[in-house]
């Protein structure tokens, strides 16, 4: 039986001459788990509104077609009625939680349906105890971890028992395990509850395989609808990214198979690959050649770095590491690792408690942050922390006049370089994410730091995007600044970093060319990696895969 | 930092209180410190607050407080024999200044400053108390009982309060590694400077805003009447603990129309007692605001107590 079914449905958000979706049609079935991927503003995320009603309710805007729930047209059933049956969660679990209390978060909907006093508190228990939030039931929401709270924000919507789950790319402000988890928890409700979800996600080395159907969207349409397996061959037929690598990877070599899990991948690898033994290793990823600096002066030194925080939580325990010039460093661990805390220390924000920190010589202690300011470029992990100009060429020029810097040129380059010239005079805060990032890069890159440091760029980004983040700080790295990058995305550092560090608890548990960080590494492996282990070890990027897989004949 | 002067859940008895319990204990003390002018009623009811923020643990929370409390108590208890002139007995006479006229230190405006000044310390403590024993949501679910949306506005305020205040540090170091300095320049320029942070804000927070509303309508949020989820259990020690709050509340109405929790500063200071009544009323309305604090003890060291009530 059908639960939706969507027929012609074309909509303009308000004040838009471009449709968000055009002509789209698409029946779901009761119990399915539906994928939806594409680029960003491919429509993706407007569909998943559609199916929750929230187009046009809450956007309001021009709409054509209709949207069916259980043969009903959407907009004939009441807002309180379609909450019960369609439940939608959001991509920041920031942004979606109301009150301060676990709890209390919980029963905020079904105080919104109106329920009786026993009938929520039936609920609020079972969703706590299904979920293991009962522990945090009296905890506050800001102090939970990310993973928490998309947690959080789930069970807030599975209280409200819904037949059918809306999952808007749920996972991209999680670290790996948090991510992984989450996973888990949707594959459970699809398939012992028989619930019905339509995830939309970048994210899909974790989630390809999960789904019984794969839409791949652009520009508003549905260009393809299939199984997993089909619509990842033809994706790559069609130089479409959103597939996982271990399936980009089958596909490119012409194999009729595409396996989706590595598990599989394994399995067809061990039979295919003739010569698969030892001594049978590609060479080094070229790119990770060129940028692994031999030698020259560290930029970075930091020495026995120790730091804690006022109310006592050793971020930090005796760090030490040194980056030299136009090295590419990408640094791993789980939430609280002390990631982001060290990458302050980079950037002159915090002070050691012990130890010492020295960029391109200088103690970051004798500095303030404005002095590092031209040394050192920083991008924090909102891109909105940084733009209030009117315009993209005045965002750079702010960075300028702040630090004293004559223009001789710069900005026009910089926005050339990274593809903004068309954008010199538009609000920065009116471009698409992806945008606004290169903007931010573009407004610390344009005091000509010799150190750039991000913080989970990354986030939110596409395959597509992803990519062109990736290649653009390669290019940085090779022109002699030396980029260091928090990340949780393994698959990016392992594409494009040269070298990684992995921090636990404050200390640095790994620190290597990423061959042997990750290579060696049970966890925080790529998948292509995970898909090599003890055929060929030295196999860790897509490029190098592709070698092997092209030097062993079938 | 500050986490330690806000709610923290410790398991501790004050905080097992239904929130009728608690708040109204609460009201009852900021109440009694407000109507008794009476200089023993207010020591009292200080006494009785701090024996309640050490049944919480919030001693130390308590002294945080203190340390921004006590410029203004000094400030009270020395601003007023200043310019306060009233009171017969004459300690000091000095010279003219401009605006206060001549100076005059009575003894009663100083016995009055000091006693304005220990009611001061009265309100910072119960608000310590307040903060540090009533978890938010459960004070917003008792207060929706009257006024919901408001208490929703105000719970929703509550939850982005810290979340503002984390971004707003984002905010600052992202500008100072572009170059800005806030220490630097003057008055006008430091102003710029800070307002450009509190702009980037303001834009990212109402863009942030719309996807909350997004999240609450999802949630059928304003689709009609709501109901009101009740977490709380009544038990007996609510039940002990409210009766000696009213009971306090009651001692203390009927203290005050006896003319016993006043006491007159002006024209001269009045004796401190006037007879045995008075100190059995000062002893009730002390001894029913200290059941929650002994009953926290009991419990702790009694388990068959904690089991009963």
């Amino acid at each position: 039986m059908s639960l939706f079914e969507v027929e012609n449905l074309t909509y303009y958000y308000p004040e838009t001459e471009q449709p968000a979706l055009h002509n789209v049609n698409i029946t779901i079935e009761e119990g399915e788990f539906l994928l939806i991927v594409g680029g960003s503003g491919s429509g993706k995320s407007s569909l998943a509104r559609a199916l929750t009603g929230l187009i046009p309710d809450f956007y309001g805007g021009r709409i054509g077609g209709t949207v069916f729930y259980k043969k009903r047209d959407i907009r004939s059933i009441s807002r309180r009625d379609l909450a019960g049956e369609v439940g939608i969660v959001f991509q920041d679990p920031e942004k979606q939680l109301v009150m301060t209390g676990v709890e209390a978060e919980v029963a905020f909907g079904l105080e919104n349906m109106g329920l009786p006093q026993a009938e929520m508190f039936r609920r609020v228990a079972e969703v706590m105890s299904f979920l293991g939030l009962t522990p945090l039931k009296t905890e506050f929401t800001t102090t939970l971890s990310g993973g928490q709270k998309q947690k959080l924000a789930l069970g807030s919507v599975l209280a409200m028992q819904p037949r059918a789950l809306i999952l808007d790319e749920p996972t991209s402000q999680l670290d790996p395990a948090a991510a992984e988890e989450f996973f888990n928890l949707i594959k459970r409700l699809n398939e012992e509850m028989n619930m019905t979800v339509v995830l939309v996600e970048q994210r899909l080395d974790r989630c390809f395989h999960l789904a019984d159907r794969v839409m791949v969207m652009e520009n508003g349409e549905i260009v393809r609808d299939g199984p997993p397996g089909e619509t990842a061959a033809w994706q790559v037929k069609n130089g479409l990214p959103f597939v996982p690598p271990v399936a980009t990877l089958f596909a490119r070599t012409g194999s009729p198979d595409v396996p989706l899990t590595v598990k599989k991948g394994r399995r067809l690898l061990k039979k295919k690959l003739r010569n698969g033994d030892k001594e049978m290793t590609v060479a080094l990823d070229q790119q990770e050649q060129v940028m692994s600096p031999s030698g020259g002066k560290p930029v970075v030194e930091v020495k026995d770095l120790w730091f804690a925080y006022p109310n006592g939580r050793e971020a930090l325990r005796g760090i030490n590491l040194s980056v030299n010039t136009g090295e590419f460093l990408a640094v791993l661990g789980e939430n609280a690792a002390g990631k982001t805390t060290l990458l302050k220390h980079l950037a002159g924000l915090l002070k050691p408690n012990r130890g010492k920190v020295t960029i391109m010589g200088r103690d970051t202690r004798q500095a303030t942050p404005r002095q590092m300011a031209r040394t050192v470029g920083y991008l924090s992990q909102n891109p909105n922390d940084y733009l209030f100009q009117d315009t993209v060429a005045e965002e750079l020029r702010f960075t300028l006049a702040n630090l004293e810097l004559p223009d001789e040129g710069r900005v026009d380059r910089l926005l050339e370089k990274l593809d903004l010239t068309r954008h010199r005079q538009a609000n920065p805060r009116d471009l698409s994410s992806g945008e606004r990032q290169r903007v931010v890069l573009a407004s610390v890159m344009v005091a000509g730091p010799r150190l750039l440091v991000l913080d989970e760029p990354t986030r939110g980004l596409d395959y597509g995007l992803k990519a062109r983040l990736g290649s653009l700080l390669r290019e940085i790295a090779k022109d002699g600044t030396t980029v260091i990058v928090v990340t949780h995305d393994v698959e990016f550092a392992a594409e494009y970093a040269c070298r990684v560090v992995m921090l636990f608890d404050g200390r640095v548990a790994c620190d290597g060319l990423k061959h042997a960080a990750l290579g060696s590494s049970m966890f925080y492996a790529p998948q292509i990696s995970r898909l090599f282990r003890d055929i060929d070890s030295s196999v860790l990027t897509f490029r190098e895969a592709l070698n092997k897989m092209r030097l062993s004949p079938y | 930092m500050l986490q330690k002067f806000f709610y923290q859940g410790k398991g501790l008895f004050l905080q097992s209180l239904h929130p009728a319990a608690s708040i109204t204990f609460i009201a009852v003390l900021l109440v009694l410190a407000v109507i008794f002018t009476h200089p023993f009623y207010l020591i009292g009811i200080l006494m009785v607050t701090l024996l309640a923020l050490w049944a919480a643990d919030g001693l130390a929370a308590w002294e945080g407080y203190l340390k921004v409390a006590l410029w203004m108590v000094v400030l009270v208890m020395a601003i007023n024999p200043l310019v306060n002139h009233n009171g017969n007995t004459v300690l000091w006479q000095g010279p003219c200044l401009p605006l206060f006229g001549q100076i005059i230190i009575t003894m009663e405006a100083v016995s009055y400053g000091a006693a304005m000044g220990v009611r001061l310390l009265d309100m910072v403590s119960v608000f310590c108390l307040f903060n540090l024993i009533v978890h938010p949501d459960r004070f917003f679910s008792l207060f929706s009982m009257f006024a919901r949306k408001s208490a929703l506005v105000v719970s929703l305020a509550t939850r982005l309060f810290p979340v503002m205040f984390a971004a707003m540090q984002n905010i600052r170091e992202a500008q100072q590694l572009r170059g800005v300095d806030f220490s630097k320049g003057t008055l006008r320029e430091r102003a710029v400077k800070n307002a450009s942070l509190f702009n980037i804000l303001l834009v990212s927070s109402l863009e942030d805003s719309l996807q909350v509303a997004e999240a609450m309508h999802a949630r059928a949020f304003g689709s009609g009447p709501r109901s009101r989820y009740r977490r709380d259990i009544f038990r007996p020690r609510d039940g002990i603990c409210l009766a000696g709050s009213i009971f306090s509340l009651g001692v203390s109405v009927y203290s005050l129309a006896r003319g016993l929790g006043t006491y007159t500063y002006f024209p001269e200071l009045s004796g401190l007692f006037s007879g045995s009544l008075s100190l059995l009323a000062l002893a009730a309305v002390l001894g029913g605001l200290s059941l929650p604090a002994l009953l926290s003890w009991g419990c702790n060291r009694c388990h068959y107590l904690k089991l009963k009530i």
